[in-house]
């Protein structure tokens, strides 16, 4: 078609680019008032709270087990609170991001956001977030740390793996450099009077993979991460880190049954901007203590290999505190 | 009943049918939107399928993830644009093609070259999945960095006119690759203490912004002189006969590239592309063609980036390990199904892996269908005056940007990305070096250092994979070195010829000098 041919099927064309152009526009638009919301409506008071949609912000992209978590929860929690509930994914420098973000937020109880054991290991990490920025609402989840070998490793046990490490380099696969599970794999060293030599990856899965083609001595992650490992005959699992055998794992023995005191999960609850009205955290707090048990929550979650843990806001803030302290032995520089 | 037939039997239910025809649909859409990746998109899908059966489940995000793969072609071909970064290296002779005139002839080769590529790789997929995705599991740090290393040599052929320049473009992708936090020891690096540049620099806004914003920028800067031609006439659709006789090479090179690399975990369409088009250059008889619209550079660069899904599921479905991000998401979804992904499910569910099979194909068919003949009317786009189509453009890939983190620091990205790239344009620097450093530079790094905290440089000599593959890479290097340098040469002869001797205009045709 000639540039310069103006015809009317041109004009037509032009029209209706306009209007596609305008139209997107005032969508952009749309998007960007919906997102100012809490400004413009009326401050929450308990009786009407909440009123309208509420925003649950996820610091990781769509896909992994925070965002499985937290679209889950917020289906069930949308029927506890009669109010459709936005999940919205800000991934971002390990996920301090978006909790900076929902700290900085009204307290409207409006904004709500997951967080994961991260939240108590930024600061150390040296992110300018802490979990003394948050209002923390309820744990509602843990996947219990384990760790694994190749399917033909000499070691059979968490002993001789840990009097191996005495002698030679042992070295441990974990999902990446500032990790909960690289963390968890100097506590493990810690309480068992040796070091290991942490190998940080990409991610969960490519540790697993690692371990299980034999390139490291160990890896130490997730449950639901070694589990699948384990049953496709590629690990060996040695440990839990639970207080309890895990429900997937009822024949490996705990940690600390074995000598090793070390109980380490990835957890993750909800939580809010600090300052929330009382009523407003009780209401959020509530209908969260109740959707944790429900089946449309539990059934999905658990089949991942994490299990459903309940905390109440006042324990999940104690329980978060010690956490921040216990890292901050092993993460200081 | 056989397992084959009961497996695809099985998709004859309507419900199966209806997901796999809004698979197919969404996945078109979100793969042509630039920025909204498969991965995003199977992965907000995935919290509507878990409570639907598997099959009818898989129907849908496998029919994305297909769809995906055809639609990111459409807006690289006509805008430059890359829909995922899958689609990066089709830029390279899709959009001077469309430049030619001949975006229909570019989108119809481009959608039978990706068709073919997943069809070849689920052959692989369907009958030797297990024996094959075991090999996966031998690519630890030593051999992953091999790759890497192999990988890289193709910065020398994308480096179109000068040698130097592209270099020089493929050390500042690299530099830009360590941005962020360092992968062993979690210290930041040129951070700035600005959260934006904490983790690596966003891939899919840079590759927006130095492919799509670019060319914007270009525009904008040409439109006012009315310098550039437009992009408007669309040519012919269907190929020639002996068009169709170019396309038999590249694609063999491009699907047996692609496969292998969709097996190695966590490497995608994206290398494998860029792999691939390198790899159809070196042994084309045409070579100086690619990069200024050739057929095969889009052939081999389409079906080396479709053929990583069938390598891919092989990964995941036989091995239980996610073959690429797509695939990590389908494996969480599985696992909620109650289902094991692992070398038993090809052993005990032999229908589900069918089915699986049966999916992939009929939507891969579909798709190509929709390509061929429904892209018709989206192509009428370019007949657009083009203030209002690349002001659209820029609207999208804002948009698209802007969705994949929920953060405006993204689109500043994008458009700093945008700004480097018109200014590398206009001196000549290429932009694929600087893709390709970014995109393997962690690659190489991360799994370089992992080797080294593993076993240090010795290890090296016990991993006869990555020995191989650093030979080969040695290999690639000197001879894509020697056989440009030659060339130009050549070409430099061929000048003198010419300045030497007017009379004899045979030899400048032959060689095709442009000078520099």
């Amino acid at each position: 078609m000639k540039l310069h041919h103006r015809n009317r099927i041109s004009m037509l064309k032009r029209a209706l680019a306009v209007t596609a152009t305008v139209g997107m526009a005032a969508a952009l638009a749309g998007c960007a008032s919906n997102g100012g919301s809490g400004d413009s409506g009326k401050a929450a008071s308990g009786s009407d709270y909440p009123s309208h949609p509420i925003t649950l912000t996820v610091q990781a992209a769509p896909g992994g087990g925070s965002d499985l978590a937290s679209r889950t929860i917020a289906k069930v929690l949308e029927k506890e609170l009669g109010q459709s509930i936005i999940v919205e994914n800000r991934p971002g420098a390990a996920g301090s991001l978006a909790v900076k973000y929902v700290s900085g937020l009204k307290p409207d109880g409006y904004h709500i956001g997951f967080t994961p054991v991260e939240l108590a290991m930024f600061d150390h990490l040296g992110y300018d977030v802490s979990p003394d920025d948050v209002q923390l609402l309820g744990e509602i989840m843990n996947q219990p740390g384990t760790i694994a070998v190749p399917a033909n490793s000499p070691y059979k046990d968490l002993k001789s793996l840990v009097e191996a490490a005495k002698t030679k380099k042992i070295t441990v696969s974990n999902s990446g450099a500032g990790s909960s599970w690289e963390a968890a794999t100097k506590l493990l060293g810690k309480a068992a009077g040796v070091e290991f030599t942490p190998v940080p990856f990409d991610g969960g899965a490519p540790a697993v993979t690692a371990a299980s083609g034999g390139k490291v001595d160990a890896v130490v992650a997730g449950a639901g991460e070694t589990h699948t490992a384990a049953e496709n005959g590629q690990l060996r699992v040695l440990a839990v880190f639970s207080d309890e055998p895990h429900p997937v794992f009822t024949d490996i023995p705990t940690a600390k049954s074995e000598g090793y005191d070390v109980v380490f999960g990835a957890w993750g609850g909800l939580y809010a901007p600090k300052g929330l009205p009382d009523d407003v955290a009780t209401t959020l707090e509530d209908a969260i203590a109740k959707a944790v048990k429900s089946p449309d929550f539990v059934d999905p979650i658990s089949k991942t290999g994490t299990v459903v843990v309940y905390k109440s806001a006042d324990d999940f803030t104690k329980f978060v505190n010690d956490e921040h302290e216990r890292f901050g032995e092993v993460l200081g520089k | 009943m056989n397992p084959w037939v009961e497996g695809l039997t099985a998709l004859l239910d309507p419900t199966v049918l209806l997901g796999m025809a809004v698979g197919i649909g969404l996945g078109m859409l979100v793969g042509a939107f630039p920025g909204i990746t498969a991965t995003m998109a199977v992965a907000l899908a995935s919290g509507f399928t878990l409570t639907m059966s598997p099959v009818q489940g898989l129907a849908v995000l496998l029919s994305i993830y297909t769809g995906a793969n055809f639609g990111d072609r459409i807006p690289a071909i006509l805008v430059n644009t890359p829909g995922t970064p899958a689609a990066i290296s089709t830029t390279f002779d899709g959009y001077p093609l469309a430049k030619q005139g001949k975006a229909g002839l570019a989108l119809v080769i481009s959608g039978f070259a990706a068709a073919i590529g997943i069809l070849v790789s689920m052959v692989v997929f369907s009958v030797a999945a297990v024996p094959i995705a075991s090999f996966a599991l031998n690519f630890g740090p030593y051999e992953f960095f091999a790759l890497v290393v192999l990988g890289l040599t193709v910065m020398i052929s994308i480096s179109s006119k000068s040698l130097i320049k592209g270099i020089i473009a493929g050390l500042f992708g690299l530099f830009l690759a360590t941005i962020g936090h360092d992968p062993i020891t979690a210290d930041p690096r040129f951070t700035f203490g600005l959260d934006v540049l904490s983790d690596k620099l966003d891939f899919i806004a840079v590759v927006i912004g130095l492919f799509g914003i670019a060319e914007i920028f270009d525009q904008m800067l040409s439109h006012n002189k009315l310098h550039l031609k437009p992009v408007a006439s669309l040519g012919r659709w269907w190929p020639s006969k002996n068009e169709y006789k170019q396309m038999g090479k590249p694609l063999l090179i491009g699907s047996v590239i692609g496969t292998i690399v969709g097996i190695v975990p966590a490497a995608g369409g994206d290398i494998a592309g860029l792999i691939g088009w390198d790899r159809a250059k070196s042994l084309s008889k045409k070579p100086e063609e690619f990069g200024k619209g050739s057929f095969e550079g889009l052939v081999a660069a389409d079906s080396a980036s479709t053929s990583t899904l069938g390598g891919a599921l092989t990964t995941t479905m036989a091995l239980g390990i996610p073959g690429d991000s797509v695939n990590a998401v389908m494996l969480g979804s599985m696992l909620i199904w109650g289902l094991q992904p692992g070398p038993q499910l090809f052993a005990t569910q032999p229908a589900l892996v069918a089915s699986i099979a049966g999916i992939m194909v009929v939507s891969t068919l579909v798709s190509m269908g929709l390509n061929l003949f429904r892209v018709r009317g989206l192509v009428k786009i370019l007949d657009l005056p083009r203030n209002y189509l690349w002001a659209s453009v820029l609207i999208l890939c804002v948009i698209g940007t802007y969705a994949t983190t929920n953060d405006i620091n993204t689109v500043v990205v994008m458009l700093c990305a945008g700004a480097v790239g018109v200014l590398m344009k206009r001196t000549g620097f290429p932009a694929g070096p600087v893709v390709l450093g970014l995109l393997l530079g962690p690659l190489a790094e991360s799994n370089l250092r992992r080797a080294l905290v593993i076993d240090g440089f010795g290890g090296f000599f016990t991993a006869p994979i990555a020995m191989v593959l650093l030979v080969f890479a040695i290999l690639a290097f000197g001879g894509t070195l020697y056989s440009r340098i030659r060339a130009r040469r050549k070409e430099m002869a061929a000048v003198a010829a010419v300045a030497a001797d007017a009379s004899v205009p045979r030899e400048t045709t032959t060689t095709k000098s442009k000078g520099k």
